[in-house]
């Protein structure tokens, strides 16, 4: 066991740091405000293209897809860079975490050459279509219908919750093809389809975030479907697993609480309640990260996180929310106009314990797959 | 970053779970405080396990590993500060090392060869005499003394009395990560097993969650035990004991309710590992001290 950084990673961080110095303009805090703003949008795919340009969008992807098989360090190194500096990449994060590394999996030769190497440039973003007004942790009630037709399947239904549909080129939907939870298929969707209608939904979170997407008779071929009917399941599942520990939370968390200490320090405020409640949120902040760091340790020598992924994401949601309850009690002031990095770090947490999948349903995976406890009635 | 166990680590861990396998069950007829371990010490010493971060292959992670592993057990001995303090102090001061703290009963002091005393800011390091020395009588589960009399210490220097207390926390993480992974434990196996409206206590959501968030609790105290004794860091240490006082605080609430007026007999183990986590609250300081360290380490800047 050895927790220290070999020469490699250390590297390698030290480039991306060089990277984000170089690229990052310096109003960049007042843009990192609002990762479905058109503005930021705008920059993220300026961005991205400079970062695909460089070799960092997706160092961990195969040579095939644009990248140079990097370890899983790699791809965890690169994320935590990104997220503590504010996310520059917007929403395409979760290309380069779950959407592109999915397809490869189970895309169709036609799907791969169409939508990974337009990922690997940096030039697309994706929004995922899964939570509906009547499905969000119970997933599998969800009623968008996709009917196979001769030649296409139409598709019909409506999406909620929705992150970056406003900017969004394709849709990773999930939808219904026959009853019960084994008749979820996934299909890729251009959201220039006709019949997709996309209404944002003013939010806590903030400008463009969260989006309903409505399908009214959305006509797509054959060949947007994912894998097989009803396959959708066990596609999720592989991509849940990835996005589970997919946004180093912590990274940004531990900064944003040296920040806020930084603030009280200066201003005198530092004292003993204040230096308490933060090295707590600090101890947490380390947990989260050496949660997440295990998980990343499994993937590299091969193994797939079980329910340890679930832990990791859990600690993460404990980290988030103790750095912003410490802000929110002794630096108010950033939510009023006084911090806008201390703004938006406070927004992008509160759908943490909600986003990809409710930190309660973690807890009862944690309790049945690692506690072994016996599982409630259904 | 790699956190597979070397050789090295995967046999020791394989022979010290083999040695704690006959210290595994609290005797059926005992219904005291403190299970002390006489036998459990002798064979870790005659085995040479105090001195297992000495060894270069091993070093103080490995140590913390061993720690970790043998605070599970309903016997205890003093064991963390021998492993992982000892190596650090200059001179050779012989085992049981115990810990008296602004005058307070410390665990293990009535049988310590050697004694830290902290006074504030300054630890003074002694051999006490045999009748300085006074057993007391305590709730929590380890045998509690008690200096009689203050004999004269030699004081550490300010740089020795840090990396002293450096290494009293991250010995206090090592040993609380085992109490709390044993507590939970002990009452995974409680609540899978007893039943009420007609089914086990476990498969009722609101008990779940709680030794759900329990084990995420201890997992990371664990983590952050083993890192801590990984880096010698002091930002590290300081985490990982206010990470391990602050878990603690919350996993002895919830698995006392979990077992109800089970957890309140003596018949049942519970309260070998919570009454000792008790203990380690109030250590160095305690919440506070370790925050305050946290500030001086990790938010110098």
């Amino acid at each position: 066991m050895d927790f220290a950084w070999d020469v490699e990673q250390d590297t390698f961080r030290s480039t991306v740091r060089a990277f984000l110095a170089a690229h990052l303009p310096s109003d960049w805090e007042a843009l990192a405000h609002g990762p479905g703003t058109e503005l930021q949008s705008k920059f993220s795919k300026k961005f991205c293209g400079e970062l695909a340009k460089a070799g960092l969008m997706v160092p961990h992807w195969p040579s095939r897809w644009g990248g140079r098989d990097a370890d899983p360090w790699t791809a965890f190194i690169l994320a935590e860079e990104m997220w503590e500096a504010g996310e520059p990449r917007g929403g395409q994060y979760m290309n380069v975490n779950w959407i592109g590394p999915t397809l490869m999996r189970f895309g169709s030769e036609e799907q791969q050459a169409r939508y990974i190497p337009p990922m690997a440039r940096g030039e697309t973003i994706w929004c995922q279509g899964f939570s509906e007004p009547e499905a969000g942790s119970d997933l599998a009630s969800l009623r968008t219908r996709a009917e196979k037709l001769d030649s296409t399947y139409r598709i019909n239904g409506q999406k909620i919750w929705t992150s970056y549909a406003g900017h969004a080129d394709t849709c990773f939907l999930l939808a219904r093809t026959s009853p019960g939870k084994g008749g979820i298929s996934i299909f890729l969707v251009p959201m220039d389809t006709p019949g997709i209608i996309v209404r944002q939904i003013p939010s806590l979170i903030g400008e463009g975030d969260i989006h309903e997407v409505f399908f009214d008779n959305v006509a797509v071929p054959h060949s947007a479907l994912l894998g097989a009917e009803g396959q959708a399941w066990e596609i999720a599942r592989t991509a849940l697993s990835l996005e589970r520990v997919g946004i180093p939370r912590f990274a940004l968390a531990t900064r944003m609480l040296h920040r806020a200490v930084k603030t009280l320090k200066k201003t005198n405020r530092f004292g003993l309640g204040a230096i308490e409640q933060a090295g707590k949120a600090r101890a947490a902040c380390e947990a989260a990260r050496f949660y997440s760091y295990s998980i990343i340790d499994q993937r590299r020598h091969g193994v797939t996180a079980g329910p340890e992924a679930s832990a990791a994401r859990f600690a993460t949601v404990m980290a988030e929310r103790l750095v912003s309850e410490f802000v929110v009690e002794h630096v108010p002031e950033a939510l009023s106009g006084g911090d806008s990095m201390l703004l938006a770090h406070h927004q992008r947490g509160i759908v943490a314990g909600i986003a990809s999948g409710a930190a309660e349903i973690q807890l009862n995976l944690i309790a049945t797959d690692f506690l072994k406890l016996p599982r409630e009635p259904r | 970053m790699d956190f597979r166990l070397t050789p090295d680590q995967d046999s020791l861990i394989s022979a010290i779970d083999k040695l704690a396998e006959q210290f595994a069950n609290k005797p059926t007829d005992f219904h005291g405080f403190a299970l002390q371990g006489d036998d459990l010490d002798r064979e870790l010493e005659e085995g040479s396990y105090f001195d297992i971060a000495q060894i270069p292959e091993l070093g103080p992670l490995s140590a913390a590993m061993a720690v970790e592993r043998l605070a599970r057990l309903p016997f205890t001995a003093e064991i963390a500060l021998s492993m992982l303090v000892r190596p650090h102090l200059s001179g050779e001061w012989p085992r049981p090392i115990a810990v008296v703290e602004n005058g307070r009963p410390g665990r293990f002091v009535a049988s310590a060869k050697t004694i830290l005393v902290i006074d504030g800011d300054s630890i003074g390091i002694v051999q006490p005499p045999p009748d300085a020395l006074e057993p007391v009588e305590s709730l929590f589960a380890y045998p509690m003394g008690k200096l009689k009399t203050i004999t004269k210490t030699t004081r550490l220097s300010d740089a020795e009395a840090a990396n002293v207390r450096k290494w009293l926390r991250i010995a206090l993480a090592a040993e609380a990560s085992g109490l709390l992974q044993a507590a939970i434990a002990s009452t995974i196996e409680h609540i899978s097993l007893r039943k009420q409206f007609g089914r086990p206590l476990g498969t009722f959501q609101a008990l779940r969650h709680r030794m759900a968030e329990c084990a995420v609790l201890a997992g990371g105290v664990k983590w952050l035990a083993l890192k801590a004794a990984g880096t010698a860091d002091d930002g590290d240490a300081a985490l990982a004991a206010l990470h391990a006082q602050e878990s603690a605080t919350r996993v002895i609430y919830d698995v006392h309710q979990m077992l109800a007026a089970m957890g309140m007999t003596l018949e049942h183990p519970l309260h070998l590992w919570t009454y000792r986590l008790k203990a380690l609250l109030s250590e160095l300081g305690g919440r506070g001290g370790q925050a305050t360290a946290v500030a001086e380490h990790c938010f110098a800047e």
